[in-house]
């Protein structure tokens, strides 16, 4: 049992090591860091923005701000996931020197990421107090849609690294599906503009919810409802312990393959 | 002799296949291909190492010593067999691997110490020691890429010897930097403290010879001979055969 306790302390030292070690690598030689955490969502906001204004037929209260969160949450998570999904191959000559917990590597870039991505909303709220849409809700929606989104994040993750070591073709798909995925999430759109017999793909896309209820506590756009709310909840635990399973499981098995 | 000596390593009928793919493994391949060729690496094989032991591993290339290695480092998993490792093991595989090149040097003792097992707490300790082994005292703020390849190799393997792993495992034998630093490495594997065990897997046949008592003689994935120095001894006539 102490020895337990000792393996689980240390996963967390290391991953706590790794996790400083992506943050500073990945600013070394970029004078602007930061900035381009907050330029990359504000030129996707300023041109969706633009050309989509025009196709839609109900507009959407603050609409920049309804993209902006969307995109920050969007950029995350597929993010995340491109970087993850290979970041086995990648250090292949860390797997063939040494044994540590393998989850340590895709979850340090994911914890990286989400570090950036809450110093970003942090930014966003600024402008957002003076549209006084916070309430006393925006707690609990907001913290909320984060879990859920980095519990989301880490389980497909980890699925993905896992199978990408073995089948090398995960990459390419993932790429693909990241597209198709941006659209069936509603990031551009609202959630009410789609036809109720089609409601269900949305109830098995667990960013429907994490986006709604961001969208929700920051500028107060309808709320998801608790059917959804509920469906991509219970996604995100099976994908959850679906990655983790299959990432342990694999793990052991990854030098053959690297 | 060896009974006094709790066991340090112990596999039990390992063996080992591995799946040969020619091209990028892709799973649209899994569904047309079927079955799978495979290549067994090592063929039921068992071992007893006792802690304190000095051994060599010898054999040609592809006969499954680097195999062997990764089996008792637990970087690879055997297709079956029973394998028991008491105390920490460091394998010295690729020194370099998992430093940084934009992080400094004591940023990358700490993400590298602790990746070969060590915690924080004993990172701070070992800390001015490690530095001081390696001789990079001015250059431990400054980041890796101004490191020459010596540098950064005897970083490396101060920090493995640094984190006192209980089993030392050495892959191709030691390329550490320039002269003096190879003695004062081979030095150090030959202090041995607390019995620890050393295994070393090399072509380098004076390297062996100089570190182990104790050698290991693989061949097509099978221990062919153990035994002490007439091991290897009689390897040059088996190597002409």
């Amino acid at each position: 049992m102490a020895f337990m306790k000792k393996e689980i302390a240390h996963f967390w030292e290391l991953l706590y090591v790794m996790t400083e070690k992506e943050i500073r690598a990945r600013y070394k030689n970029t004078v602007f860091g930061f900035f381009w955490l907050i330029a990359n969502p504000l030129l996707q906001m300023i041109v969706i923005g633009f050309i989509f204004t025009f196709f839609m037929r109900e507009p959407i209260l603050h609409y920049n701000y309804y993209l902006f969160v969307g995109l920050l949450v969007w950029n995350f998570f597929s993010l995340s996931l491109t970087k993850a999904t290979p970041s086995i191959m990648f250090e292949r000559t860390l797997i063939k020197k040494a044994v540590f917990p393998r989850e340590v590597i895709p979850l340090s870039i994911i914890l990286s990421n989400a570090v950036h991505f809450l110093a970003a909303l942090l930014l966003y709220t600024l402008p957002i107090l003076f549209l006084h849409t916070l309430t006393l809700l925006s707690i609990p929606a907001i913290f909320g849609g984060i879990m859920v989104l980095i519990a989301f994040t880490v389980g497909v993750s980890l699925l993905t690294a896992a199978l990408n070591v073995r089948f090398r073709d995960i990459n390419f798909f993932v790429q693909a599906l990241l597209i198709i995925w941006f659209y069936a999430t509603p990031i551009v759109y609202s959630f009410s503009v789609i036809p109720a017999k089609f409601v269900w793909m949305w109830r098995l896309n667990p960013m429907t919810s994490i986006v709604q209820l961001l969208q929700f506590g920051f500028i107060g756009s309808a709320p998801p409802d608790f059917l959804l709310c509920i469906s991509n909840i219970i996604v995100t635990v099976v994908v959850c312990v679906i990655g983790m399973v299959t990432f342990r499981k694999e793990s052991r098995y990854f030098d053959d393959w690297i | 002799m060896k009974k006094k000596f709790p066991i340090a390593i112990q596999l039990t009928d390992i063996t080992k296949e591995y799946t040969i793919h020619h091209e990028k493994p892709t799973l649209v391949e899994k569904f047309y291909k079927g079955k799978e060729e495979k290549f067994i690496a090592l063929n039921h094989v068992s071992l007893t190492i006792h802690k304190g032991e000095r051994v060599g591993i010898i054999g040609r290339n592809g006969s499954g010593k680097s195999t062997l290695l990764k089996i008792i480092s637990g970087i690879a998993t055997p297709t079956s067999g029973r394998v028991a490792v008491f105390g920490r093991s460091i394998s010295i595989i690729d020194i370099e691997a998992g430093f940084h090149h934009d992080l400094t040097g004591e940023q990358n003792i700490f993400v590298n110490g602790m990746l070969v097992g060590m915690t924080k707490q004993e990172i701070i300790k070992q800390y001015y020691k490690i530095i001081r082994y390696a001789a990079l005292r001015q250059f431990i703020d400054a980041p890796l890429f101004t490191y020459s390849e010596g540098m950064k190799l005897r970083l490396g393997f101060s920090i493995a010897v640094h984190a006192n792993p209980e089993i030392f495992i050495l892959d191709e034998g030691l390329g550490v930097g320039d002269d003096d630093f190879r003695k004062k490495a081979k030095r150090t594997l030959l202090e041995n403290k607390k019995n620890r065990t050393i295994i070393i897997c090399s072509h380098n046949l004076e390297l062996i010879e100089e570190q182990c008592t104790r050698i290991i003689l693989v061949d097509k994935g099978i221990i062919l001979r153990d035994g002490g120095m007439d091991v290897l001894h009689s390897y040059g006539r088996f190597i002409e055969e």
